[in-house]
């Protein structure tokens, strides 16, 4: 079983790989059948939307190519603050609150979006795995937006 | 201009008139109003998709240019559009982004609207009765509204031209898409963008920039498809570009959609778009459509408002389909809307003090491929409606 702790670690790591745009490394913690999205709920349509949409395959190739993206300058901070952790057999669930910071190359920052994370890992011999993450954005105008999940 | 710059001016005398674009055509006050009064004041908009204000007394609420306005669908089904700031005060009425309401009440000293925009009722009536103040002129100010294909349009110009005869044939590529009445908008979403709004437009008109996205030299320059476009000029500033197929397998990420689920009227690898003057722009993906509005908030910030359009009432699995191949393309996490975002804020950092004196809008290459001729197309028109030189302002 998994001590809190070590959930804090992972989640905290996931995010770290993220900000370093170490995807490789990012990848390297989710198991092959990972499921990714970002999610928001629109007021204008009254809809929930999905803005990405990935597995494994699909989020490893898309990552592959960002390097090849005219993409937004500068580097993302993602702030977590874990909020929940639900026990199940195997699984466990966590729900985190995050505010993702863009500090352009000009060291200045701004917030670019808040939102949560609900995230759901398993402890396998190999080591702890997400096995999907959904972030629920809040913000909705994202500026120029972005290619590299949040 | 605080400085000289002989090096750009040389180059500028080398081109025809109609060839390049001053600089302050993006960044002066003046013109600035100009475009208000002759552009955003004067002609159609589009505003929001019916399919927004599905229901009797749907609404949706949206600032244009800082105008609070309210769309709704009347108990006639009618689609109408006011000014949503109460007669009394002034406040601001309605504030939810959309909803259901016969009656649209000011929170403020509760006088009462309804679906006509008619003042129906004013707490304390008769508190006016000295003063004469008439009910029946307390009403909403209507603007002019008209559905074309199933999207709304508005004009602050009573005497504004026909819709049917401002958009013409121009969107005649669409009609068997946007006319099957199954419809809906499934995407939104908006973002402020730091340059001006013609600077958003011009990625809508400039066919050159493809060789900025990877997923575009992809999917259609390398996949050779580039010499079946065909670009028309239509009336009143439209253009249409289409004959483009898209292959996208060639890009990693993103899986061929030839067996997917294409709208009515499309296959699916169908590309084609139509910019409206000014600032709309429809394109065609064979599963999925966007569609995309800059309004300036002011001469140097732009609001981009994206919609992507599907099949109503689908079934869940082929709507989470549709999502994935909008946004892999449009989304706010999309491989391209970005790239054009990124692009326009540049072309502001250029332009805003002038270090930037005019863009360069010369390519011929026989209204095909990659000319330009849309951008001057759409300039000729803005000029004719401000009355402002695009090279002598
Ligand atoms: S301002 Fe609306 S009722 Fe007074
Ligand atoms: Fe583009």
């Amino acid at each position: 079983m998994l001590e809190y702790e070590e959930i804090v670690n992972f989640i905290q790591k996931s995010c770290w790989m993220l900000d370093e745009e170490d995807f490789d490394g990012f990848l390297s913690l989710c198991s092959k059948d990972f499921q990714y999205k970002i999610t928001a709920f629109s007021p204008e349509l009254n809809k929930e939307m999905i803005w990405m949409d990935e597995d494994y395959e699909g989020l490893k190739n898309l990552l592959g190519m960002v390097p090849e993206h005219l993409t937004r300058l500068g580097k993302f901070t993602r702030h977590v603050t874990i909020g929940q952790t639900l026990r199940g057999n195997e699984e466990i669930i966590i729900k985190s609150s995050f505010i993702a910071v863009h500090t352009d190359l000009n060291g200045k920052s701004n917030i670019f979006g808040v939102g949560r994370y609900n995230d759901k890992i398993i402890s396998r011999d190999k080591g702890v795995f997400l096995l999907s993450r959904e972030a629920h954005l809040e913000t909705r105008d994202l500026g120029i937006g972005s290619h590299v999940p949040i | 201009m605080n400085y000289e710059n002989t090096i750009a001016s040389k180059r500028k005398s080398s081109l025809p008139d109609t060839h390049f674009v001053n600089g302050s055509v993006y960044t002066n006050k003046a013109i600035f109003q100009k475009e208000k009064e002759k552009i955003f004041f004067h002609t159609w908009h589009f505003i929001c998709h019916e399919s927004e204000v599905l229901r009797k007394y749907d609404f949706r609420t949206i600032s244009f240019l800082g105008q609070p306005l309210i769309i709704i669908r009347g108990g006639d089904n009618k689609i109408r559009s006011f000014l949503n700031v109460c007669s009394h005060r002034g406040a601001k009425i309605i504030h939810a982004p959309s909803g259901n309401s016969k009656k649209l009440t000011c929170f403020y000293h509760l006088w009462s609207y309804n679906d006509r925009g008619d003042c129906i009722s004013i707490p304390r009536e008769n508190g006016y009765d000295n003063s004469n103040l008439k009910k029946n002129l307390c009403g909403l100010t209507e603007l002019k509204t008209d559905v074309f294909m199933g999207m709304v349009f508005i004009s602050f110009n009573e005497k504004i031209m026909p819709l049917n005869d401002f958009i013409g044939d121009s969107l005649s590529s669409f009609k068997n898409t946007l006319c099957s009445g199954k419809l809906e908008v499934f995407h939104y979403s908006k973002s402020t963008i730091k340059s001006n709004w013609k600077a958003w437009q011009e990625t809508n008109l400039d066919l050159y920039h493809e060789w900025m996205h990877v997923l575009l030299r992809r999917t259609q320059i390398n996949a050779g498809s580039m010499k079946d476009r065909k670009v028309q000029i239509m009336p009143n500033g439209h253009a249409v570009v289409g004959g483009l197929k898209a292959k996208y397998g060639s890009y990693k990420g993103i899986n061929d959609r030839k067996t997917t689920k294409a709208l009515p009227g499309l296959s699916s690898e169908d590309f084609f778009f139509v910019d409206l003057f000014p600032n709309f722009a429809i394109l065609a993906r064979g599963t999925a459509i966007r569609i995309d509005v800059v309004t300036p908030i002011d001469e140097n910030t732009s609001l981009v408002e994206w919609r992507g359009l599907g099949i109503k009432d689908e079934d869940p699995k082929d709507r989470r389909l549709r999502w994935k191949h909008h946004n892999q393309y449009w989304g706010p996490f999309g491989r391209n809307v970005p790239e054009d975002a990124f692009a326009a804020e540049a072309c502001g950092e250029g332009f805003i003090n002038s270090a930037s004196r005019y863009q360069i809008i010369a390519r011929e290459e026989n209204g095909t491929g990659q000319d330009d001729g849309m951008l001057r197309a759409w300039y000729k028109e803005w000029s004719k409606l401000t009355n402002v030189n695009i090279n002598k302002p």
